[in-house]
């Protein structure tokens, strides 16, 4: 966890800057930048705190062991998705690609009996498969990332209903069901699976070069190309990534229903981008913390149960995630704007001595 | 004057753009610690000779020799890998990495121990410790390295990039224009850094429009005219801006 505790300096504690800086709004911009994220902690722990004044069912092991399980699946597809998207890319074929994969494990594993090992092998090398298609007509060839997936949004799921004939398959065993229903230490697999993707995400965002080479092919690729960044490769590689993402997660859902379900994966590119969004990964590219991901979709997860909790119908969930996340596009837009403002007192020329001429 | 070994030496470059001659029989002689003003007018050839010198262009005849040894770029990657950098007007900053990021990009140090070789785990503060001192090294006063490139202006914004080439070793610093669109203060900023990198041994070819800076910062100045040097003037001898306009046109 020493990986993880580092990189998340940046929301935790507030360090002193080492020179002077000048100009009230710069530093306000600066502190809004460095704590996006930990505004969006902020405000899950308020409401949590709140959830908890009102019902005394939720802050307890057993509801917080569900939210963490409901989140897992979006969590997982959210962590490549949130390094595609800080790359300047976007992924709407995850869910699709989920019911593919998942098409192609029932199909291996209740019709031609194959074993499950190798069924599951073969449907995260489906997801691979797909994710390398996108990547190279998208990264190489340089074809629009939205069309490209929105085709692949459309055209895995007829692939999958080709192969399944839109019949449920079940019966997959004690052995599968432990991957969707199983726990490690009273934590359930998919969240193993979940939290275990995300040290190893952050470990990447933050601590290895790749990070911020992904950040600046989403900020200016131009630039990254011509200091030798690998602006076509890195792309490539993250879509195989998104790809084998939603294969597992199509794998864990089947798992926890028992059902190779046609209907897997229906609105799951959404929920995810939600999350990515929400946790302040700009759409544009360049700029993004995967911990802000983390809380976004945490905050997704606790309000949904919270407000099912209160008995609160399922159209407010939708009301109120919709609506903070135009209020995080606000935030976002506010501090930019403020970032934008050149100080001109934050420039002091050099008033060291000449060495002789 | 200068005694310094000669670094970058072109030689009888001709290059041609089909029925064009941007450059026709140039040379160009640098030596370390030296500041060679190019001026002409648009057209003389200046931005060909850039490419040239920067590896972005091929001379269809001529040498360009490094450090006494003959050269022959395919790409700018294969100047910068023998020390010649140039610096363009779009700098090649990523604007939302602070400015540590920039200057380390694709050069990231790796930490101590199993971490930093075996998973390639940065060396984070290690990398802003040099940037730091290399911005003490060369006199360069910057916020704290820490800050976005998109919070710089635009004369900062030239320092970092100016200063990333000499830290990464190249010791030819090829710099189009570098002052052009910069306020008084900033253009400060980037004059006095190439004083201080010329006391400090690095060799710089400096494009511009403006004879006041050319004339401020250069030791010898090529005037170029349609394709052509006309002229390579020593600075000291009480070169005046009225000289080098009527070199450029034709007047003089």
């Amino acid at each position: 966890m020493a990986q993880a505790e580092s990189a998340g300096r940046s929301w935790r504690k507030p360090r002193a800057p080492r020179e002077p800086r000048s100009g009230g709004l710069r530093r306000l911009a600066a502190l809004l930048a460095n704590y996006q994220s930990g505004g969006l902690l902020i405000a899950l722990l308020v409401m949590g705190a709140i959830f908890t004044s009102m019902s005394k069912n939720f802050l307890t092991h057993r509801n917080l062991t569900v939210i963490l399980l409901q989140v897992s699946i979006v969590g997982l597809v959210a962590i490549p998705q949130a390094m595609l998207v800080l790359s300047g890319y976007v992924d709407l074929s995850v869910g699709s690609v989920a019911v593919l994969a998942v098409a192609m494990f029932g199909q291996m594993a209740r019709v031609d009996h194959h074993s499950l090992a190798l069924s599951i092998a073969i449907a995260l090398a489906v997801g691979a498969g797909w994710g390398l298609m996108n990547g190279v007509l998208i990264s190489y060839l340089e074809f629009s990332p939205i069309i490209v997936t929105l085709g692949g949004f459309a055209g895995a799921r007829g692939v999958a209903e080709t192969i399944t004939h839109d019949v449920t398959q079940f019966g997959f065993g004690d052995k599968f069901a432990y991957l969707g229903n199983g726990t490690i230490l009273s934590v359930p697999v998919p969240a193993v699976i979940f939290l275990g993707f995300f040290v190893v995400g952050a470990y990447i965002w933050y601590e290895m070069p790749l990070g911020r080479h992904m950040m600046s092919i989403g900020a200016d690729k131009i630039a990254a190309r011509s200091r030798g960044v690998s602006t076509k490769l890195i792309p490539c590689v993250l879509y195989v990534f998104s790809g084998i993402a939603a294969a597992a997660g199509g794998l864990i859902l089947t798992s926890e229903l028992d059902g190779a379900s046609p209907s897997i994966g229906i609105g799951l590119e959404l929920q995810v981008l939600t999350a990515v969004l929400l946790g302040g990964v700009a759409f544009a590219g360049g700029r993004g913390s995967l911990w802000g991901v983390l809380f976004g979709i945490l905050f997704i997860g606790v309000l949904n149960n919270g407000l099912i909790l209160l008995n609160i119908g399922p159209y407010v969930v939708n009301l109120a995630v919709g609506a903070v996340l135009v209020a995080a596009a606000g935030a976002d837009a506010f501090y930019q704007r403020l970032e934008r403002i050149p100080v001109a007192a934050a420039e002091p020329v050099a008033a060291e001595p000449e060495a002789s001429t | 004057m200068n005694e310094q070994p000669v670094v970058l030496a072109v030689e009888g470059i001709t290059k041609r753009f089909g029925a064009v001659t941007a450059l026709n029989d140039v040379s160009l002689e640098l030596r370390a610690g030296e500041v060679l003003g190019l001026i002409g007018d648009n057209g003389a050839g200046k931005s060909t000779m850039v490419g040239v010198m920067s590896g972005a262009l091929r001379p269809d005849e001529g040498t360009v020799s490094v450090d006494g040894v003959e050269r022959s770029f395919a790409n700018p990657a294969e100047a910068r890998a023998v020390g010649i950098e140039t610096v363009f007007q779009n700098l090649a900053l990523v604007p939302t990495l602070n400015i540590a990021e920039n200057v380390f990009l694709r050069r990231e140090q790796y930490g101590p121990g199993m971490l930093g070789k075996t998973f390639h785990r940065m060396h984070k503060s290690a990398m802003r410790r040099e940037v730091r001192e290399g911005f003490e090294r060369f006199g360069v006063t910057l916020p704290p390295v820490r800050t976005k490139v998109s919070a710089l202006s635009g004369g900062q914004r030239q320092a970092v990039a100016i200063t990333r080439a000499v830290l990464w070793g190249s010791h030819i610093v090829i710099m189009d224009e570098p002052a052009a669109a910069l306020g008084v203060k900033q253009t400060e900023l980037v004059l006095s850094l190439v004083e201080r990198l010329k006391a400090h041994g690095v060799a710089i070819v400096f494009i511009s429009h403006n004879m006041q800076h050319v004339l401020r910062v250069a030791d010898r100045i090529a005037v170029f005219r349609l394709g052509r040097k006309v002229a390579d003037i020593d600075v000291h001898d009480q070169t005046t801006g009225a000289h080098l306009v009527g070199l450029m046109t034709g007047a003089a």
